[in-house]
């Protein structure tokens, strides 16, 4: 990219079932404690850029109680729905823009305790043909789009186990994640109720409270705040069909054509070579062979083998989700936002046991609608220039 | 010192009851009024030749708009299908027993799928492949709900 924006901080909360406060305290202490962490205050924010959605706030304007908790208040700030990794392009354009030095981006929701998601799902529906039949809805669709990857491609159901297996071992080394289990095996998986076929329970995310806020900062307002930026190195965002009878529920078109244009500004030709770690959101673990493919790291239709030989693992030669993605925990609104921190984890060394061996580029995936039908794609690296 | 005991005031319980009027638009008002004479309409796009069902008016790859309309089968074949052991109700989870078989169906002439509960069959019974016929609500009532369901088209389907 012409003018240079780097990722300098990261923040999440420990993401819960139920948070235990009010969304105005949660905001306040997680961007409180990231101003302190850094030795600033409100006034080095330049623009500020929030994720949160009306419906899951259940009101209108969900921003408005939400800007001053996190020191917004009468500066300049806006809002993005989708998802927070919408808000992050953004708010990197705003600082490309050459108005602002900083931006900080902030995305929550409190899905796990004050909204029900499906319901909220349930209102992306197609208001006078879908939400008028009932059949379709979140989990429905996500098992169509399952099946239909799995039939076309020969994933077995235990295959998938395993990537929910991996997650849930993951998660166990993310300090942020809800939903973990050190030991996980695709038997705990193959243990839990089927809810619409294939899927079970721990192919789903689980209904999630949490915040994430990331800093963003122009080159030289980069170098003053951290010896350790991260640099966005490209970014693209498309959107597929909203009717799924006419998708192809086995790929995912607007995920490679997003990853084509992000890995052209990048300077990226050979994504599985040159691409170190991958955070995608896969709210239901199918999801990420189908978008890892898409984004050129996998063989098209591998996911099953991939999951055989431990080939996403951290260890791996490809690791996805290190972090235990959206197995893990996954706020709505936030969970794009937290693959860029996650990136940002991996890339400053500071990921702990998830460490990722040696990783200097990645790649950040959020989606939104119906079995991914927007999807946005981030690259990031340690390596100016 | 009263002997009173402090209440804990944790949760504010806050329902929403929204009401829209949305226009169904004249695409879907002539599939819902087809539904009553027990036909199936799509759209064929000029551009892409493809045919879509339910109608609308934009194809979004083309960019243009449809106006070719094709009378389908009440008859298709089974791409792709769930078995749902919950329902979602008002966003929570519900068992659901008997199970709901929801499938794809890609009806004579069409080539997207439409989405339709399947039922007459056992649930290990449910295949891609499967060829299913429409049941229609009789009377009709002139809404969506007259495409009441699939179930296997027997012999000859």
């Amino acid at each position: 990219m012409e003018k240079q924006v780097a990722v300098v901080a990261q923040a999440q909360t420990r993401h819960a079932a139920d948070i235990g406060m009010p969304k105005e305290r949660m905001l306040f202490e997680l961007v409180k404690g990231l101003f302190d962490d850094l030795g600033i205050t409100r006034d080095d924010i330049g623009t500020f850029v929030i994720c949160s959605n009306d419906f899951q706030a259940g009101r209108t304007i969900s921003n408005v109680f939400e800007d001053t908790p996190i020191g917004a208040y009468m500066k300049d700030e806006t809002k993005v729905e989708a998802d927070g990794l919408w808000a992050a392009m953004y708010a990197a354009m705003r600082i490309m823009s050459g108005n602002y030095d900083t931006a900080l981006v902030v995305a929550n929701s409190l899905g796990g305790s004050e909204f029900r998601p499906y319901l909220v799902m349930d209102y992306q529906l197609n208001p006078t043909y879908d939400r008028q039949l009932g059949l379709l809805n979140e989990l429905s669709t996500a098992a169509l789009q399952a099946r239909s990857y799995m039939d076309r491609y020969g994933m077995t159901e235990t295959q998938m186990d395993r990537i929910a297996a991996k997650l849930l071992r993951n998660a166990a080394r993310n300090p942020y994640a809800l939903q973990s289990k050190a030991d996980a095996t695709p038997e705990d998986i193959a243990a839990s109720e089927y809810l619409y076929e294939p899927l079970r329970k721990l192919h789903c995310y689980p209904f999630t409270d949490g915040a994430c806020a990331v800093l963003l900062a122009s080159a030289d307002r980069a170098k003053e705040l951290t010896d350790s930026p991260v640099w966005i190195k490209g970014m693209s965002s498309s959107i597929d069909s909203y009717y799924l009878g006419e998708r192809e529920l086995f790929g995912s078109r607007s995920s490679r054509l997003a990853a084509e244009r992000a890995y052209k500004m990048a300077g990226i030709k050979q994504p599985a070579d040159q691409i170190d770690v991958a955070e995608v959101s896969a709210p239901f673990v199918h999801q990420e062979p189908i978008i890892t493919e898409a984004l050129g790291l996998f063989p098209e239709g591998s996911g099953g083998s991939v999951a055989e030989r431990g080939l996403s693992e951290i260890d791996g030669a490809m690791p996805v989700c290190p972090s235990g993605g959206a197995t893990g925990a996954h706020p709505f609104s936030a969970a794009g936002l937290i693959r860029i921190a996650e990136c940002y984890r991996q890339l400053t060394g500071q990921a702990g046991e998830a460490q990722v061996a040696d990783a200097s580029t990645a790649v950040a995936h959020g989606q939104d609608g119906f079995c991914a039908q927007h999807n946005a794609v981030m690259v990031l690296s340690s390596e100016e220039g | 010192m009263t002997a009173k005991q402090e209440r804990v005031v944790a949760h504010s319980v806050v329902p929403i009851d929204f009401t829209y009027n949305y226009r169904v638009g004249t695409y879907l008002e002539k599939y819902i009024q087809g539904l009553g004479q027990k036909k199936i309409l799509g759209m064929k796009c000029s551009g892409c030749g493809k045919v879509v069902v339910p109608p609308r008016k934009i194809c979004g790859m083309c960019n243009l708009t449809m106006e070719e309309w094709v009378e389908l089968a009440d008859v298709g074949t089974v791409e792709n299908y769930t078995v749902g052991h919950v329902r979602v109700d008002k966003g929570l989870l519900e068992k659901s027993d008997p199970p709901v078989m929801l499938a794809l169906i890609k009806l004579d002439g069409a080539d997207a799928l439409l989405a339709g509960e399947v039922r007459g069959l056992k649930p290990e019974e449910l295949k891609n492949g499967l060829r299913v016929k429409a049941v229609w609500k009789d009377p009709a009532e002139d809404s969506l709900a007259d495409l009441d369901h699939f179930e296997p088209a027997g012999k000859g389907g």
